[in-house]
């Protein structure tokens, strides 16, 4: 190329003339999209025409009130089996954004990441890795992060390595008629207030549905959240996270994992088949991580749990402490499990209030005394929890 | 005599005022030259001398590009001075032209000197990327040099360029990025999402070193800017620390390298916040640093690793496990280049390393993992 370079400049005339002639490159469909989204202003609809789209590089939008439409998520599909760069499929810093009716596939990293945005609908929207559940699968797939006013609706989210809907360090969310499968966690509310997560279908990941609140982040106090007429069935898929994320030490077969969250009402699921226990609610000390942040509460309270159903599950915990119970008593493990962990000066009730959930048993796992002196009274728990108010976004879709 | 010289001068001083760089203030025109940034001469391509070629202090790494900067301000306009940063006026236009030196068989070889013009016999230019600074704030825009080196295009999407590096260690075939305009506001917007896009180069600290100085160290770039009447006075503010500097200390090396790599977006107002990883040189408490700090949304990136800074381990690490990750979900920056930085990952081990103190073991009590 170089010698034709040289060959050029003897012919400065030619060269001028070609410089001057040079057609723009033209645009592949993956470069016009980037650049719509790019040029784009508030109000605009961009389309995504049916068909599969194959993308190398991050698609990324920084502009509000911009709607990406597609004709439906099995018909319209970004895929980044190709990928080449960037650690997400679709990158968001946008207030009042609409993503709908489309699938993003493959990507190397999380699939739709949403940073810092507020009002955010993200509706009949698939992310998939196609390959099953793998480890080198991307961690997230519908991921709004430090978001607010979020609306993830009759969305599908499958094969995430972390978790398929994960809502971080976010305020008021609404989560509904959505379906997580083949993740490691299928829907998780992590350090964050105001949640309403309902009418979804959690099934065949490692844990169905988390509540955590971590330390060490910007934004914690996980608080106020309402998991309710869910079905949370068969979370049995071997944990595939890869090793030092917090959700590689949740054991498969977990329903619904409530960790260090407070003001957490349960209500009108159904649990069944969650192969370690239906439901656990767990302290941040459970993990046996160090905790070097004074601001942080590792200590789960107000868990409000009624009216739900419960059947199956607990009968091959892939946990050390819940397997050596299934073996001192013959029986599956209780649908529901609490590590017994308190607070000085608390008392039972102030953590788990659970009523009306049929016969589902519990067990106090004593993990604060080893696990030596598990107790399955349910008595201590049986009181009327908070009511939590429901969830209004702040300006609706 | 000054009559005489006359109709020799006139011309050439006609021709030197049509040689201004020129600035638009709404369009980005689609070709380069449109700017007249540049002179062509033969195979040279050299920055007009109305422009001042500069380099940082502390410079990013980018694949081991070499870079070209220059600097220019309309005629008559000046800099201010605002709590001690340069504040461009409209008009201002900066360029950074991202090349490598060519080898046998148009092989790529990494960039080891500072250049101050670029001659095509002998570098392959990849893209030139502007800042333009109008009325509303900095604009960023990059510009991809065609295959014959004649021109270089307007691609707000950016580009991928397959290329063949040539180092000591052998031949690396890769993809350079040209980033997209989103993508230049990843690290040029340095509180998210709303702030300012800015220069990163161009601020005083980075200009203050006399050692980066282009032409030659006698004087610092910014008394450079002030003999060309850009500034009153050059700001009182100190020199940025360099990462290549081998007389400052390992710590301070380090910093300085976090500093221009990580910072733009692992500050307290960035877009990595999320992480609660402070990277940004200033913050020297541990916990922000990372040390014996557990991730929390980095997926592969983890490394199956426990922590971000495992003093006195640099293999347990996942700061240093992500910096030398080329996979799309680990790598760290996630963007500014597609090679791993042997050097700086040579640095952050042997500060790890030399890092006192130890994490615990974490006792797993309740899954399998």
């Amino acid at each position: 190329m170089f010698t034709d370079f040289r060959i050029a400049l003897l012919f400065p005339i030619a060269l001028t003339l070609a410089a001057c002639g040079e057609p723009q490159p033209q645009l592949s469909f993956e470069e016009s999209l980037q650049q719509q989204l790019i040029e784009a202003e508030p109000g605009d609809v961009i389309e995504i025409p049916a068909g599969t789209h194959e993308l190398t590089r991050s698609l990324s939008l920084d502009v509000p009130g911009v709607k990406i439409r597609g004709e439906g998520m099995d018909r319209s599909i970004l895929s980044f089996r190709n990928q080449l760069q960037g650690a997400e499929g679709l990158l968001v810093s946008a207030d009042d954004f609409v993503i709908e009716d489309l699938a993003i596939e493959d990507t190397v990293g999380d699939a739709l990441k949403i940073n810092e945005s507020n009002n955010v609908t993200v509706r009949r929207v698939r992310t998939e890795w196609t390959g099953g559940p793998l480890t080198t699968n991307g961690a997230y797939g519908i991921y709004p992060v430090q978001s607010s006013n979020i609306l993830i609706d009759g969305s599908v989210a499958i094969g995430a390595s972390d978790a398929g809907i994960y809502v971080g360090q976010s305020t008021q969310i609404i989560v509904r008629n959505s379906r997580a499968e083949y993740n490691v966690a299928g829907i998780e509310i992590e350090n964050s207030t105001f949640a309403d997560v309902y009418d979804n279908v959690a099934t065949n990941n490692t844990g169905g549905i988390l509540v955590f609140d971590l330390p060490n982040l910007p934004v914690q106090g996980g608080r106020n959240t309402r998991v309710f007429n869910n079905s949370i069935v068969d979370n049995n898929t071997a944990n595939f996270a890869p090793e030092g994320n917090i959700v590689a030490t949740v054991p498969a077969g977990s329903g619904l994992m409530v960790l260090a969250n407070d003001n957490i009402e349960v209500f009108g699921n159904e649990f069944a088949n969650n192969n370690s226990a239906n439901m656990m609610i767990v302290s941040y000390h459970i993990t046996g991580l160090p905790i070097e942040d004074e601001n942080y509460d590792p200590f789960p309270e107000s868990i409000h749990v009624h009216g739900n159903s419960f059947s199956g599950g607990g009968a091959e915990p892939d946990s050390e402490p819940l397997a050596l119970l299934q073996q001192a008593t013959g029986q599956a493990v209780p649908d529901v499990v609490w590590d017994g962990t308190i607070l000085p000066g608390k008392t039972a009730p102030d953590v788990l209030c659970m009523r009306g959930n049929g016969d589902a048993d519990f067990v106090n796992l004593d993990a604060p005394g080893g696990f030596a002196a598990p107790s399955f009274e349910i008595g201590p728990h049986d009181c009327s929890g908070a009511e939590l108010p429901e969830v209004s976004l702040a300006s609706g879709p | 005599m000054i009559r005489s010289l006359l109709p020799v001068l006139l011309p050439a001083l006609l021709l030197a005022a049509c040689a201004e760089p020129r600035f638009y203030e709404q369009e980005n025109p689609q070709r380069l030259s449109d700017w007249n940034l540049f002179r062509d001469e033969g195979s040279r391509f050299i920055p007009r001398e109305q422009t001042l070629v500069f380099a940082p202090a502390n410079p990013l790494f980018t694949d081991y590009a070499g870079k070209l900067r220059t600097m220019w301000l309309p005629a008559g306009e000046q800099a201010d001075l605002v709590d001690g940063e340069l504040e461009f006026p409209a008009g201002s236009i900066l360029s950074k032209t991202f090349y490598y030196p060519t080898g046998a068989d148009g092989l790529l070889l990494e960039s080891v000197d500072q250049e101050n013009e670029l001659d095509r016999a002998r570098h392959r230019m990849i893209e030139t990327r502007l800042l333009v600074r109008r009325e509303d704030g900095w604009h960023a825009m990059a510009y991809v040099w065609n295959e014959e080196q004649t021109e270089a295009f307007l691609r707000v999407a950016g580009a991928s360029v397959p290329a063949s590096l040539q180092r000591a260690s052998g031949v690396t075939d890769f993809v350079y990025f040209v980033p997209n305009e989103n993508q230049c506001a990843g690290c040029h917007v340095t509180v998210h999402p709303d702030g300012p896009l800015h220069p990163l180069g161009a601020v005083a600290g980075q200009l203050t070193a006399a050692a980066a100085n282009p032409d030659g160290g006698r004087q610092s770039q910014l008394q450079a800017m002030q003999e060309r009447g850009w500034l009153d006075a050059p700001p009182a503010q100190s020199a940025a620390a360099s990462w290549e500097n081998s007389r400052a200390d390992l710590e301070t090396r380090a910093l300085a390298y976090m500093n221009i790599h990580c910072g733009h977006c692992h500050n307290p107002d960035g877009a990595a916040d999320t992480s609660a990883l402070v990277l940004d040189g200033n913050h020297r408490n541990p916990l922000e640093l990372g040390v014996c700090k557990t991730p929390v949304a980095a997926g592969g990136g983890a490394g199956d690793l426990l922590y971000s800074i495992h003093p006195g381990a640099p293999e347990r690490s996942i700061l240093l496990y992500r910096m030398e990750s080329s996979e799309l979900d680990e790598m760290m920056p996630e963007l500014g280049r597609s090679l791993a930085h042997d050097e700086g990952i040579a640095l952050i081990r042997d500060w790890i390393a030399a890092m006192p103190g130890d994490c615990p073991e974490p006792v797993r009590a309740f899954g399998n993992g």
